[in-house]
């Protein structure tokens, strides 16, 4: 996925709840208006857990 | 960093942990949940709540223990386990474990098989039943576990939309001790799933991100998926009604968890308190234990989410 945009932006183009995800760039986290760039490396981690 | 939208603003490493800190301590307090001087039985499964709860106990002082339970969910379980034993063994922590099929015979895929009940029913009565019995027999004063904010809205969601007053009047953050059944307690009530996932990456913590593989696509899920919709349209609404619903509604349904709980026998198995002759936890080790193992893969969810 082409780069400069922001975490926010990464998430709603794949259609990902903000509050149930972090986003990890190149082993940091980072806030939802971090700008993302062609050469990183993204984790993006989802935090919701299914136990009742 | 991390933004909050439901704190308005952007943490740092240093006042994320401190934010959390403060949240667990305020909870603490608010609900008389512990003293220093409490033996504490921390159930933990791997995931990001249980250790979180366990290293932030830990972290003020508190005396900690932690009880794993193997629930012979396939990959799933091995990989819980492992990563449960290398945080304690990293921490020099005090860890029982107890297994399914080893102590008792049965694992939870064949527990849901020969009983009928969903698997996470048949997960719920095991962990429920056994952390109980390990704080009884071991002497602690208080089991905690690691349900946060979003776990509690979610049930709370679900008790609301069916009117369930009874169980409403139990969900509380602290179950006091009674015949049979030690204190439990809630720490993580007022931090979310969020929070509690960034403590454990800034703070190091190798937990279990992999869901539940029998847990996926179940209703609890459903709920915090909607209620997280909620609250990206209005922060703070998951705590606005969680801990409205503790502050307004949960103090005028006092006394009836008490008047519905019943007349409670011993368990002519284990003598531990039960409504009939043989409690549900006996009834199902005796069916599962005598039922062929059933691979995990025979009880996972259609249509479940990915």
């Amino acid at each position: 996925m082409d780069g400069d945009r922001t975490v926010n932006h990464l998430l709603d183009a794949l259609d990902l709840p903000h509050e149930s995800h972090l986003v990890i760039c190149n082993g940091t986290l980072v806030p939802g208006d971090a700008r993302l760039a062609d050469t990183d490396v993204i984790e993006i981690r989802p935090v919701i857990s299914g136990g009742s | 960093m991390i933004d909050l939208p439901r704190h308005n603003a952007k943490f740092c490493a240093e006042h994320l942990q401190q934010l959390c800190r403060r949240q667990m301590t305020k909870a603490i307090e608010d609900f008389d949940m512990l003293s220093p001087d409490d033996r504490i039985l921390v159930a933990v499964s791997g995931g990001k709540d249980s250790l979180a709860v366990w290293d932030m106990l830990i972290e003020a002082g508190y005396h900690a223990d932690g009880l794993y339970i193997g629930l012979g969910i396939g990959e799933y379980s091995d990989d819980s386990g492992g990563h449960v034993r290398r945080f304690a063994d990293e921490r020099g922590l005090a860890l029982q474990t107890i297994d399914l099929r080893e102590d008792y015979g049965y694992d939870v895929p064949t527990a849901s098989r020969a009983t009928g009940r969903v698997p996470c029913s048949a997960c719920g009565l095991s962990k429920r039943r056994l952390f109980d019995q390990a704080a009884l027999d071991g002497g602690y004063d208080v089991v905690v576990t690691g349900h946060n904010l979003d776990d509690e809205a979610a049930v709370l969601f679900g008790n609301t939309l069916r009117w369930d007053i009874d169980y409403l009047a139990r969900q509380l953050p602290v179950l006091p001790a009674g015949r049979g059944f030690p204190k439990k307690v809630k720490p993580l009530v007022r931090l979310t799933e969020r929070e509690m996932a960034a403590w454990c990456l800034v703070r190091g913590i190798d937990y279990v991100v992999e869901e539940c593989p029998i847990a996926a696509g179940n209703r609890h899920l459903s709920y915090k998926a909607s209620l997280n919709a909620i609250e990206a349209n209005s922060p703070g609404a998951k705590a606005s009604f969680y801990l409205g619903f503790l502050d307004r509604m949960a103090p005028l349904l006092v006394g009836r968890s008490a008047a519905a709980a019943g007349e409670l026998n011993d368990c002519s198995r284990c003598g531990s308190p039960t409504t009939g002759e043989i409690c549900a936890f006996c009834r199902l080790v005796e069916k599962s234990s005598a039922h062929e193992p059933v691979p995990v893969e025979m009880v996972l969810t259609r249509g479940r989410r990915r």
